[in-house]
């Protein structure tokens, strides 16, 4: 019996919300979950990927990946496409966080040469990038200069030497969406991203020292430059202040232009417009300079931990070889051509918490994936494992190319806090071999393994499931967060 | 007038009560600031002022809150303090504080922004009372 009154058990690891679930929707929904993370479902996160399936011009199923929890509107590791001709945009599809997304830096250091020094590495990396509440970076910007990263992206962090042309290759959209429009981001905005481009920020943010602990596929780990008992770096961070403001700015215009478009709502975090109207291709244009400002900043922290490594190892940026695996967006809306019932079609796929996951041969991958497929980067929680997967052709088939993003939260940040009193979790990691350092208070306890699912249930379903494949498992050696 | 804090399970919110609007407003601020800091280290030095007009007074509620994250997030302003008077769907609000410094304040959540979600505003007996739920 499915634990939530009126979903269906398709197999082992898909749900399937019927129509009816809620009123008026105009598809079915679609949840990735075993019977393990089915347990520990909300009710709540079953009745908005119900809710997305309301939306006009929805195409195909309202999908959830297995790291499925609640959200605004949406939920958290939901996918979701719509025509772009009749359909809509929403900004509560892509969430706050534009562009929030993860970026792994592959090294020639192996565990042995990195874990003596890892005390040193993770106080330099925390003394070095800025992270936490009211921090500000090393970088000020001029208005000239935000507009500059607006329209170009990382490009415009390797033109002011953070990083090397090389690394664009491998990120997702090559590091910068096209479109993006300076007028149709707010002075907020602006005023908002002036002092935070190349910062980490806090929450879930974090830039991890990782080593390969098991490899899965090794032509494939092999091909992307990864070997058992290598170290790697993974940051997780997005467009910071500049994209909260801009989510923050369009759901107030989306929710002020409804009646005009005649769209009426369940929840007004599903705030949406037809996305050929004037709101919409503003929004659009917005969002696309806050996810360049999002590759931006992960390319500037991606240039200071190389520097740290030259200097902490003594070591040449040929010998240290610490060059990007891959960089991916898991909160944003692409427009993508699919093929949908033999034609294909012109969609605006939302991905919110959830990584796009293309199979070998797509034409948007680089050239060096192309025979591989893209590597999907999930992170897990501090205290546990990440994993690099491949998309596969059922995931095109399925779920618009797209996977999970994380391992998705069990404990609510008081629960958590509840949990860890009395505890050190720094301690406790430490015992366990991982050096933790964060600045706020609360931080380390918010973020303790506990509070998470068990990253590799949720990837274990996507890959079972037939959507993306596993390639190597990465365990951390020492975190920093905000 | 209180405020305390509410339990979900990404994020969190906050519920404020006031014998008026005004306090429930109030309230809902300073429940605010106190996620993102320990009120009680923060001096009043600064002011500064808003004022809003939106179409309903939920909306006015969620705008006047991403008005101080916007304050917070833009200039380190953190609010000790708050006047505010509400015309129907006008607000117009003086707010007392002090910049934040790492070196003085503590760190605690950094508020992306005041959402819809499940958002609560309604005359309980004798009270306003406001529920808000903060994207962390």
């Amino acid at each position: 019996m499915p634990k939530i009154e009126g979903t269906e058990r398709i197999d082992p690891y898909r749900l399937r919300v019927p129509k009816g679930f809620v009123s008026g929707m105009k598809t079915e929904g679609i949840i990735y979950v075993d019977e393990i993370l089915e347990e520990g479902l909300e009710i709540e996160s079953v009745r908005q990927v119900a809710n997305v399936a309301t939306l006009p011009g929805i195409v195909g199923k309202s999908l959830a990946m297995p790291d499925i929890h609640t959200g605004y509107g949406f939920p958290i590791g939901g996918v979701a496409a719509f025509d772009a001709e009749e359909g809509i945009i929403s900004p509560g599809g892509v969430g706050y966080d534009i562009n929030c997304g993860v970026r792994l830096l592959r090294s020639n250091l192996n565990y042995e040469e990195v874990k003596p020094k890892i005390r040193e590495l993770v106080d330099l990396l925390y003394t070095h990038i800025p992270s936490g509440v009211g921090s500000t970076g090393k970088i000020k910007l001029s208005h000239k200069d935000e507009r500059e990263i607006v329209k170009k992206g990382a490009i415009w962090a390797v033109e002011q030497g953070f990083g090397d042309a090389e690394d664009l290759h491998r990120i997702e959209s090559h590091g910068c969406l096209d479109g993006a429009d300076p007028d149709a981001i707010s002075s907020k905005a602006y005023e908002r991203g002036r002092s935070q481009q190349g910062t980490l920020g806090s929450g879930n943010h974090f830039l991890e020292v990782q080593y390969v602990a098991e490899v899965f596929e090794p032509e494939i780990a092999n091909h992307m430059g990864l070997w058992k008992g290598q170290v790697t770096i993974m940051i997780h961070t997005g467009s910071r202040g500049f994209g909260h403001q801009i989510c923050d700015d369009y759901v107030k215009i989306m929710l002020q232009a409804l009646k005009k478009y005649d769209i009426e709502l369940p929840d007004k975090e599903l705030a949406c417009v037809p996305f050929r109207s004037k709101e919409a291709q503003q929004y659009f244009s917005a969002m696309k300079g806050a996810a360049n400002y999002a590759w931006a900043n992960r390319q500037c922290l991606t240039h200071w931990t190389r520097e740290i490594f030259f200097k902490l190892f003594k070591i040449s940026p040929k010998q240290l070889a610490m060059t990007v695996v891959f960089d991916v967006a898991h909160n944003i809306a692409k427009e993508e051509f699919h093929e949908i019932n033999g034609k294909r079609k012109r969609l605006i796929v939302h991905r919110k918490g959830a990584t796009r996951a293309f199979p070998k041969g797509h034409p948007e991958l680089p050239d060096c994936y192309k025979d591989i497929g893209q590597p999907v980067l999930i992170p897990g929680d501090m205290g546990r494992v990440s994993f690099v997967l491949v998309g596969l052709t059922k995931a095109l088939e399925e779920t618009f190319g797209s996977i999970c993003h994380g391992a998705g939260r069990v404990l609510s940040r008081n629960q958590a806090i509840k949990q860890a009193k009395g505890r050190s979790i720094k301690e406790e990691l430490a015992e366990r071999g991982i050096i933790v350092r964060a600045s706020g208070k609360e931080t380390l306890a918010e973020e303790m393994p506990d509070a998470y699912k068990d990253v590799s249930n949720v990837v274990d379903v996507v890959h079972n499931a037939g959507l993306a494949m596993k390639v190597v498992k990465l365990k951390p050696l020492g975190v920093i967060k905000g | 007038m209180s405020y305390r804090i509410i339990d979900v399970s990404g994020d969190i919110g906050i519920r404020a009560e006031g014998k008026t609007l005004e306090e429930c407003f109030i309230e809902s601020a300073l429940g605010l600031y106190s996620l993102v800091t320990d009120l009680e280290k923060v001096d009043l030095i600064e002011e500064i002022e808003i004022n809003l007009t939106e179409q309903s007074i939920e909306d006015l509620l969620i705008c006047f809150l991403n008005e101080l994250i916007f304050h917070f997030d833009a200039y380190g302003f953190l609010g000790k303090s708050v006047f505010l008077k509400i015309n129907e769907t006008y607000l117009r609000g003086k707010i007392k504080g002090e910049i934040f410094n790492p070196q003085k304040h503590e760190r605690r959540l950094l508020v992306k922004a005041a959402t819809y979600h499940n958002l609560k505003l309604k005359k309980e007996n004798s009270l306003f009372v406001a529920e808000i739920i903060f994207d962390i």
